[in-house]
C-alpha cells in the first residue's frame, strides 16, 4: 500500500460537536506534491474537516486517524500542528484589532519556520516577494490583522501567509470565494508555486471549478453529509458545477 | 468659603449616587476618616523629553496653580478635597503660544514611599502642537492628583497619563477645557496601584472643539480600578469620542462609567462612547455604564455601547493555527486589545515609546492574572 509514502492520511474520521456527529467516516490520502479538492453542499462538513485537521478545540474526534508525514496530528494542539507543518486558510479569517500585520507575520514565521527565517533581511526579502506576487500593498504591514480588510483582501492575506510559512500541508477553505477573476489567478499561482514540485500537499475546499482550472487538482472528492461519496479527476468538478449534487444523491 | 470648608460642608456622599456607587469615598480617602484633610508633601517632579535631556524652550513647570473659569462642572467633593489637600503642592505646566515640537515631553511624577498630593495646572496657549506624557511612579500608600486647565484655541495636544504606581490608592481628578478648534487626545494608561478612583472631565465650550478620550487599563490580583469620564458639549460643531478598554484578570474589578452631556445649542455635535472589557479570569469583574444626556435635537450623532467578554476562542484558534502557543496567543490578544486604544493616543514615536515601556509591565501583570 502507498499508505506509508502518503503526506496526509485520514482514516475513518468521525467527529462532531456537542454530541452531534458531523463527520461520519472520512477517508482521504494526499501524496507529496499533490493537490486535492473537496466539493460539497453547504453544511456537508467541509469546514469541519478543515477545522479537525487543524485542531480546533471545539470539535471532538470520536474515531479515526489523521497522520501527517507519519506523525499523529490528533495527539497535538493546534499550534503544535502548525509547527508540524499544517496550514489552514480560513473560510472566514479572524480580525485581530490591535495586532499589527508586520508583527504578526514575523512572529508566525519565527514560530513555524524558526528564528533564522524571521531575521531581518531574509524575512524582509521573503515578505517583499510574496507581497509583490499577490499584489498586497506595503501599507498593509502597518494595519491590524484582517481588521477592515475587504473579503478579497482577507483571502489574499491568507495566501500571503501560506507563502511565508511554507507548510507541508495547506488546507484552503473556500479561498476563492470573494476573490475577483484576477485574484483567483494570482492566488492560484501562489498555491501552485508553494505546492507543485515540492514535497508539500494541498487540500482545496471550493464550490467552483474556476480555481481548479488554474490549479488542475490531482483528485476531486465530493463530501455529502460527512462522508466522501465520490472521487474522481478534475472533470468531476465541472460536472458538479453543471449538474449540481442531485445525481450523486440518487446513486 | 475655602475649599476645605466647602469639602466639610458636603458630608459623605450617598452610595446611591451614580458617582459613588462602586467605590465609596471612605475607601479612597487617605485615612478613611472623612473629616480629615491631611496636608501631604508633594511628589518629586521632573520635566524632560523623550529624545533629549532637558526640556524644550517654551514648555515649563512653574509653582502655583489656579482654577480658571470655563472648566467642566466638577465633582465638588473630589475637587474641593484635592484642592484643600494640595495647598503646599501646586504647579502649573505652561506651554507658550505657537510652540510646536514632534519630540514628546515627559512629566515624571515620583510619589516615593509616602502619601502625597499634587495639583497641576495646565496652561496650553493657542496654536500649540505638543505631546505630553505624565508618568506616575513610586510605591506610596496614597496619591491624590488633580489637574485643571485649558487647551488653547487651535492647539493640537496629545496628553497621556500613565499610572505605574505599584501599590496603594490613586485618586485622580481632571478638569480640562478644550478651546475653539482645538484637538485634544486624552489617554489614560493604567496598570498600577491597588485602587484607583479617577474622575476625568472635559468640556468643549467653543465651536470646533475635538476630543478623543482613550483608556487602556489592565488589572490583576485584587486591584480595583474605577474611572468616571464626563464629556460636556457646550458649543456647536463639537466632536468627541470615548473608547475605553479594560483587561481584567485575577480577582480584580474595573469600573468605567461615562457621562456624555450635550447642551442645548450644541448643533452639529457628534459624540460617541464605547467601553470594552476583556475578562481574563472567571473571578474578575467589569462594569461599564455609559450614560447620555442630550438636550439638543440637531446633532450628528450621539451613540454609546459596551461589550464584555472573555478572550475570543476563534481569535485564539487563528493565532494558534499560525504557530503561537496557547499562552503566547493569549498574551498577544490581551496586548492587541489594549493596543487598539493605546495606538490612538499619540504619534508613532509616542506609540513605539509606550509599547517599549509597557511590554514588561504587561508581562508582569499577566503573570498575576
Ligand atoms: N461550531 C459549530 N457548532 C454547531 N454546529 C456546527 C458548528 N460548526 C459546524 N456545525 C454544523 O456542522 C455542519 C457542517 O458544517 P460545515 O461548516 O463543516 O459545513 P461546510 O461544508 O463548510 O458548509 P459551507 O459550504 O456553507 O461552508 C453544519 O450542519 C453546521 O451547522
Ligand atoms: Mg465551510
Amino acid at each position: 500500500m502507498a499508505g506509508s509514502n502518503a503526506l496526509l492520511e485520514i482514516k475513518g474520521l468521525h467527529a462532531g460537536i456537542d454530541g452531534n456527529q458531523i463527520l461520519k467516516g472520512i477517508d482521504l490520502e494526499i501524496g507529496p506534491g499533490e493537490i486535492h479538492a473537496i466539493m460539497g453542499r453547504n453544511g456537508s462538513g467541509k469546514t469541519t474537516t478543515a477545522n479537525v485537521i487543524m485542531g480546533h478545540p471545539e470539535f471532538e474526534v470520536e474515531k479515526g486517524e489523521v497522520i501527517l508525514d507519519g506523525e499523529d496530528l490528533l495527539e497535538m494542539e493546534a499550534w503544535e500542528r502548525a509547527r508540524a507543518g499544517v496550514f489552514l486558510s480560513f473560510q472566514y479569517p479572524q480580525a485581530v484589532p490591535g495586532l499589527q500585520v508586520g508583527n504578526f507575520l514575523r512572529k508566525s514565521v519565527s514560530s513555524i519556520r524558526g528564528e533564522e527565517a524571521a531575521k531581518g533581511s531574509i524575512f524582509r526579502e521573503d515578505l517583499s516577494k510574496a507581497m509583490e506576487s499577490l499584489d498586497v500593498p506595503r501599507s498593509f504591514l502597518a494595519r491590524y490583522v484582517n481588521d477592515g480588510f475587504s473579503g478579497g483582501e482577507k483571502k489574499r492575506f491568507e495566501i500571503l501567509q501560506l507563502m511565508l510559512l511554507k507548510p507541508k500541508l495547506a488546507v484552503l477553505d473556500e479561498t476563492d470565494s470573494g476573490l475577483d477573476i484576477d485574484g483567483i489567478r494570482t492566488v492560484s499561482e501562489g498555491i501552485n508555486a508553494a505546492i507543485r514540485d515540492s514535497d508539500s500537499g494541498a487540500l482545496i475546499i471550493t464550490h467552483y471549478s474556476r480555481i481548479l482550472e488554474h490549479i488542475n487538482p490531482d483528485k476531486v472528492h465530493v463530501l455529502m453529509d460527512g462522508i466522501i461519496v465520490s472521487s474522481g479527476g478534475p472533470e468531476l468538478a465541472t460536472k458538479l458545477e453543471e449538474q449540481g449534487y442531485e445525481w450523486l444523491q440518487q446513486e | 468659603m475655602d475649599a476645605a470648608s466647602e469639602y466639610r460642608s458636603l458630608g459623605e456622599p450617598d452610595r446611591s449616587s451614580h458617582l459613588w456607587r462602586y467605590t465609596p469615598w471612605r475607601r479612597v480617602h487617605p485615612t478613611g476618616k472623612i473629616d480629615e484633610i491631611p496636608l501631604f508633601d508633594g511628589p518629586s517632579l521632573k520635566l524632560m523629553s523623550i529624545e533629549s535631556e532637558g526640556t524644550p524652550e517654551g514648555v515649563r513647570l512653574v509653582k502655583g496653580a489656579s482654577i480658571p473659569s470655563g472648566l467642566p462642572k466638577n465633582d465638588e467633593l473630589t475637587s474641593n478635597f484635592l484642592i484643600a489637600a494640595s495647598t503646599e503642592s501646586q504647579y502649573t505646566l505652561e506651554v507658550d503660544s505657537g510652540f510646536s515640537s514632534e519630540n514628546p515631553v515627559i512629566l515624571e511624577i515620583d510619589v516615593g514611599e509616602n502619601p502625597s498630593v499634587l495639583h497641576l495646572g495646565i496652561e496650553v496657549e493657542s496654536r500649540v502642537n505638543i505631546e505630553i506624557v505624565t508618568r506616575i511612579v513610586g510605591a506610596s500608600d496614597w496619591f491624590g492628583f488633580m489637574r485643571s486647565g485649558l487647551i488653547g484655541n487651535g492647539s493640537i495636544v496629545n496628553d497621556i497619563v500613565i499610572n505605574l504606581a505599584n501599590r496603594g490608592t490613586v485618586l485622580r481628578s481632571d478638569l480640562i477645557s478644550v478651546g475653539r478648534d482645538a484637538h485634544l487626545r486624552a489617554g489614560t494608561i493604567s496598570s498600577g496601584s491597588e485602587k484607583t478612583k479617577a474622575d476625568l472631565r472635559f468640556r468643549m465650550g467653543e465651536r470646533g472643539g475635538n476630543l478623543r478620550v482613550l483608556g487602556s487599563v489592565m488589572s490583576a490580583e485584587k486591584m480595583h480600578l474605577d474611572h468616571h469620564i464626563e464629556i460636556q458639549h457646550d458649543a456647536p460643531e463639537t466632536f468627541s469620542r470615548l473608547s475605553w478598554h479594560s483587561a481584567c484578570g485575577g480577582e480584580s474589578r474595573t469600573i468605567g462609567t461615562g457621562m456624555l452631556r450635550v447642551a442645548e445649542g450644541s448643533r452639529g455635535a457628534d459624540a460617541a462612547q464605547i467601553f470594552h472589557n476583556l475578562l481574563l479570569s472567571p473571578n474578575a469583574e467589569a462594569d461599564s455604564i455609559p450614560e447620555l444626556e442630550v438636550m439638543e435635537n440637531e446633532v450628528v450623532g450621539c451613540g454609546h455601547g459596551t461589550a464584555n467578554g472573555p478572550i475570543d476562542e476563534d481569535q485564539l484558534f487563528y493565532l494558534e493555527s499560525r504557530g503561537y502557543d496557547s499562552s503566547e496567543a493569549k498574551r498577544a490578544l490581551i496586548a492587541a486589545f489594549l493596543n487598539s486604544t493605546l495606538s490612538e493616543m499619540g504619534s508613532e514615536t509616542m506609540h513605539n515609546w509606550l509599547v517599549g515601556m509597557l511590554t514588561e509591565e504587561l508581562e508582569g501583570l499577566y503573570q498575576k492574572t
